[in-house]
């Protein structure tokens, strides 16, 4: 396999501030690859960057062998861009932002009325394709600013946080479709700050945080990168304060982290099986009532707890 | 091109999208140019100064007085009464007014008693000096005739005496219907001419409004340039469009050039209005007058365009549009005569688009001008059109980073 992506020390700096902090990283062929981080992060800025949006301050990056300082034209012809916001036209219906966009793109006469028409039907809106998108819900103008970026079927498809404010259904249908995509042969840089979806969508991950690249590899790399740790999850009846519980949990012998909310605490220890009777034990000698316990293999939440000392969804 | 193209009816769509766009683009500019074209005066209107006149002797002297005042070039007699006239004059609403008092009778002024009318005058009036002077010239022309008529019925009694006073009467008013006539046809011992001196005020409302509302209504939309190019900043479509292979020179080819080209097919239709119902001569000059409107056009699509990279919301851009296409108008002479103004006003707004342009479309109109005529005019619209785009453009790509 070769890199579609090749990203080498990029930096951009607003001013004094520093968005992206030399980050280097490279895409194979037919990846899904995910840039995970809190909000924030550095990851819109990133993929910005790569889709020529703007250039760097420092260091450089090549799309398909193209550089996105040098050859912008190039590379944006190779790419579709899929924003996290809805840019779209409200005024205008489905099918007018279609052509319109396809001519952006460079298609024209019938190879563009056949691909709007293909994109209708795959994002599920043939039947309101004559509606003004003002008057779509949430998910309708979700699948057709995905649809736009489709367009021209592009080899490599960025796409920024695409379920962010959306209903579960519609999450769903997005996520298979970025599955869909990726068995077509479409390589995708995907951007988000779920867990779960990076989980479940990525061959590899990218960790971000204040700009730099904090860990990369595939799911089960970055596990190992922590070690052997599980994650165990307490959840209390309401009428316990479990804040000035954390102190002690943290003092067991084998807990790593305690992170407590609402009526749950979770632990990460180092061997769930040897640590739960202590505490069991711990929890009956302080007369808590412990409505259900959890036992979960280590995930994303826990590599970015170990990496940065904060939960993701701090 | 075809991408320019596709922006361009993109826009057109999007503008369009909402039927209350013709209310701006034709019905409203219509409207104001068919009011203003008959609310303010023209030529054909009696600019003379009114002249309350009241006639409290109503008799066949007093209203040969009033025909004779008729005849004025300076005042405009307006029949009322006592009151009316004393209260008007104490509101300063008239400047002077004038009291044929009873007993003003022909009878009377052949036994040669004196007879006196009454003028008022406000103080410090030029004109009441003016409208004095045209009172005593109408009252000459009356004793003259009523002179003339006497002195011939004494001329004739000299030569043979009047059998009776009916005869005496009959020939007093043959001599006196000839004195009137005979002074009616005396020529005119000062011939007037009105010059069309460069300093005059020209003005036709018509023209004036046509052109005025012309501007004022094409000028609003090009600064909404901004409007569209704060909106796709804000829509995201900006950021979408620089991610494809489409330059910001082709956005903002597309984006300048479609609004240039609506604006000139709203002047085309304002102008075949302006031509057809209130036959303002716009056609004298067709070159001149496609340069004029492209210059003009040029030069309000720039400032649009510069306005876009400096305002932050799509409201801001909305109301910047409105507020400056109405002072700009206003000041560059589009609703008033721009000659209304204070000449250091009228210097400063040299700096005004629509000065220029109004300047122009006047030449074309009411000057009857050639190109050659208005080459200055649609040299400093270019002028300007140059100045802003490069200032704005140069603003677009440097915020694109």
């Amino acid at each position: 396999m070769s890199a579609i992506v090749l990203v080498q020390e990029l930096v951009k700096t607003y001013g004094n501030v520093l968005a992206v902090d030399g980050i280097s990283f490279a895409i194979e062929e037919g990846e899904i690859f995910s840039l995970l981080g809190p909000n924030g992060a550095g990851k819109t800025t990133t993929i910005s960057i790569l889709s020529t949006l703007f250039p760097p301050t420092r260091g450089e990056a090549w799309i398909g062998g193209f550089s996105i300082t040098r050859e912008p034209m190039q590379v944006r012809r190779m790419i579709g861009v899929i924003p996290q916001e809805i840019a779209l036209y409200e005024d205008l219906n489905a099918r007018e932002n279609l052509l319109f966009w396809g001519q952006m793109v460079g298609l024209e006469g019938k190879v563009l009325k056949q691909r709007v028409d293909e994109i209708l039907e795959r994002v599920g809106l043939v039947e309101k394709a004559r509606q003004p998108v003002k008057t779509y819900s949430g998910g309708m103008k979700r699948r057709l600013n995905i649809g736009v970026g489709l367009l021209h079927a592009p080899r490599l498809l960025f796409m920024d946080e695409p379920t962010v404010g959306i209903d579960p259904q519609s999450r769903r249908a997005i996520l298979d479709m970025v599955k869909d995509l990726n068995r077509s042969g479409v390589t995708i840089l995907y951007t988000t700050h779920y867990m779960e979806e990076a989980q479940e969508l990525s061959h590899r991950i990218g960790i971000i945080d204040h700009g730099k690249m904090i860990a990369i590899g595939t799911l089960s790399e970055l596990i190992r990168q922590i070690g052997e740790q599980e994650k165990i999850i307490l959840s209390f009846s309401e009428d316990q304060h479990l804040a000035p519980l954390v102190d002690d949990l943290n003092a067991l012998a084998g807990v790593n982290h305690v992170i407590a909310e609402n009526h749950s605490v979770t632990l990460i220890v180092d061997k769930a099986e040897e640590i739960l009777p202590e505490v069991m034990q711990w929890g009956h000698q302080r007369g808590l009532k412990i409505r259900s316990l959890q036992i979960e293999e280590p995930d994303l939440e826990a590599v970015f707890l170990h990496l940065t000392g904060r939960a993701l969804r701090d | 091109m075809k991408k320019i193209l596709a922006i361009i009816r993109k826009d057109i769509l999007l503008r369009f999208s909402s039927p209350a766009e013709w209310l701006f683009f034709l019905i409203l500019p219509i409207v104001f140019t068919v009011v203003l074209s008959m609310g303010t005066p023209s030529e054909n209107a009696d600019h003379r100064s009114v002249l309350l006149v009241v006639d409290e002797a109503q008799t066949s002297l007093s209203r040969e007085i009033l025909r004779q005042l008729e005849k004025s070039s300076v005042v405009r007699p307006v029949e009322t009464n006592r009151q009316d006239a004393e209260q008007r004059f104490r509101e300063r609403k008239v400047e002077f007014w004038m009291l044929i008092p009873e007993g003003v009778t022909e009878e009377r002024q052949q036994k040669g008693e004196d007879l006196t009318l009454t003028f008022y005058e406000q103080p410090n009036q030029t004109i009441a000096l003016a409208a004095r002077r045209s009172v005593q010239e109408s009252l000459r022309a009356v004793t003259q005739s009523l002179q003339a008529a006497q002195f011939a019925v004494e001329q004739a009694e000299e030569v043979r005496p009047f059998e009776n006073e009916a005869q005496r009467l009959a020939y007093y008013q043959e001599a006196r219907s000839l004195a009137i006539r005979l002074q009616n046809e005396a020529p005119e011992r000062l011939a007037v001419i009105r010059e069309n001196t460069p300093d005059s005020v020209p003005y036709d409302p018509r023209a004036n409004s046509s052109a005025g509302q012309l501007i004022t209504w094409v000028f609003i939309p090009l600064f909404g340039i901004s409007v569209l190019m704060v909106g796709e900043r804000e829509g995201h479509t900006l950021a979408r469009l620089m991610t494809t292979p489409t330059s910001a020179g082709t956005f903002l080819a597309g984006t300048i050039l479609g609004q240039v080209f609506l604006a000139l097919v709203q002047m085309a239709l304002l102008i075949g209005f302006g031509m057809v119902v209130l036959k303002v001569p716009w056609g004298r000059e067709p070159l001149g007058l496609a340069l004029l409107l492209t210059a003009s056009a040029l030069s309000a699509a720039a400032l649009g365009t510069l306005l876009g990279t400096m305002v932050r919301s799509t409201s801001q851009a909305n109301n910047l549009s409105i507020m400056l296409g109405m002072v700009m108008a206003l000041l560059g002479g589009c609703w008033y005569p721009l000659e209304l103004f204070p000449q250091a006003v009228q210097t400063a707004v040299k700096i005004l688009p629509t000065t220029w342009a109004m300047q122009g479309m006047l030449d074309l109109t009411l000057r009857a001008g050639s190109v050659r005529d208005i080459w200055l005019e649609s040299g400093v619209l270019l002028g300007f059109a140059a100045v802003f785009f490069l200032v704005g453009i140069w603003r677009f790509r440097r915020q694109l980073r």
